[in-house]
């Protein structure tokens, strides 16, 4: 019996469900998240809380969970952070490299593509790449296990459930832009007041033919506060 | 999802207690969740055991309640043979005994305790371990899944002979800014301020996310 062998495998770095692992030593990453993007008539909202946690530790509340991939492309980070910024960094360079405007369907399938090369290795990556191409706008989810799906609304993570219920009930495709961002912040909100792994605040973006724009970073404490009112003395 | 994993953090939620000036205060965050979804921003860890007494128990709410429930039953039986008010080291050392009762089958809870001497209505608070080890410190104690972030802000605000107002401030400070910085707690804390003459209790006003 090789125990040199054993104890070598055992010092590598395995990917395990979810994580890493490495003897005693076990990388989580956080799925403590909540992102979201749906299509409208006159464009697509996307909204996403700012919490790190690992485990019930909260190491960050002002987490960038939007990606710019370029200025009329973005992309949600749900997962691995380090995975996420630099896959789709990755992606930047490759639609840089392809010199025109690349398409969101072929970004989003060059993105599915390269992580299909890595599945089984442990990364984990659950996006939306949104845009705005000449087809109109468009909204592919990708994750780790090489899923590409196109679809009218989305919602990752641990507080995607409860985002989808107030998605699902209020959703229409005639919104006004007003109509569509307060549903993003809303569903948002829902989410981090239910979800532990969800909070601290909501990025709003909102993409357009022209490109995306930030729309605005809102503490969802004063969220709660704002929704429910305290009834004065 | 996750099968029961660590009992101490599957509900979540915090207590801490300090000592001032003659009066102790005791804060409780409100949150009762199941691992990662919350299911109430009502559930209180902080009861009371007697006129200037009270007990909190965070950890798993199962055992929350069925402690408090035993606690109560002892603690009645000892006034009425006593015919006296139990005092806090008293109830401390009862609290101690029921946890070691259960030593090879713990209560997942790690209890605090605060009050005033009924006496002398000397300052008292005390913290243990889940299978009943004290502590009586002089200054505070902290309990439940977010104690590495209640540690540093105590040992930051706290100070000695502080007067009730200056300790209601100092108490909710510092769990505000402890429980923010953990997933598992939150949603709303009620603060305790035990004084000579009066009981205050307070709710504040939180992030509830």
């Amino acid at each position: 019996m090789n125990l040199f062998a054993i104890n070598y495998q055992q010092s590598c770095l395995q990917p395990v469900k979810h994580g890493l692992q490495s003897g005693n030593l076990r990388i989580n990453f956080n799925h403590g998240t909540t992102c979201l993007a749906f299509k409208y008539s006159n464009g697509i909202v996307v909204s996403v809380d700012s919490r790190a946690s690992a485990g019930a530790y909260i190491a960050s509340g002002t987490v960038k969970k939007v990606i710019e991939i370029n200025p009329f492309l973005l992309g949600t980070m749900a997962g691995g952070a380090a995975d996420c910024q630099f896959w789709q960094r990755v992606l930047s360079q490759e639609c840089w490299l392809y010199e025109l405007r690349i398409s969101v369907a072929a970004a989003s399938k060059l993105l599915a593509n390269i992580l299909y090369n890595y599945k089984g290795y442990g990364l984990s990556i659950g996006t939306m790449i949104v845009g705005w191409d000449k087809k109109g706008p468009g909204l592919y989810y990708v994750d780790d296990d090489g899923t590409r799906h196109s679809g009218n609304l989305f919602a990752v993570g641990s507080g995607s459930t409860y985002a989808y219920g107030v998605l699902d009930t209020c959703y229409r495709w005639d919104m006004t832009d007003d109509e569509a961002l307060e549903l993003g912040r809303r569903a948002i909100y829902h989410a981090t007041y239910r979800d532990i792994g969800s909070g601290n605040s909501n990025n709003l973006y909102l993409v357009k033919p022209d490109g995306w724009k930030f729309i605005g970073n809102y503490d969802t404490a004063n969220l709660h506060y704002q929704y429910n009112p305290v009834a004065a003395e | 999802h996750l099968s029961m994993a660590n009992p101490m953090s599957y509900n979540g939620g915090c207590v801490m207690a300090m000592k001032g000036r003659n009066c102790v205060a005791i804060a409780s965050d409100l949150r009762f969740g199941v691992q990662m979804q919350t299911i109430s921003m009502e559930f209180d860890k902080v009861q009371q055991m007697g006129p200037r007494l009270f007990v909190g128990f965070p950890g798993l709410a199962t055992d929350t309640q069925t402690v408090f429930q035993r606690m109560q039953f002892r603690k009645n039986l000892y006034e009425l043979r006593e015919n006296k008010s139990v005092r806090p080291q008293t109830l401390m050392n009862m609290i101690s005994n029921l946890l070691y009762e259960r030593r090879f089958g713990p209560y997942f809870v790690e209890p605090v305790v605060a009050g005033l001497d009924p006496i002398s209505l000397e300052p008292y608070v005390a913290t243990m371990d889940l299978i009943g080890c004290p502590m009586e410190p002089e200054d505070f104690v902290v309990s439940g899944t977010c104690t590495e972030q209640m540690f540093g802000m105590c040992e930051t605000l706290w100070q000695p002979d502080m007067s009730p107002d200056e300790l209601f401030e100092c108490i909710s400070q510092a769990m505000l800014n402890a429980f923010d910085r953990d997933a598992a707690s939150g949603w709303g804390c009620h603060v305790y301020l035990i004084e000579r003459d009066q009981v205050t209790v307070r709710a504040l006003k939180a992030r509830m996310d």
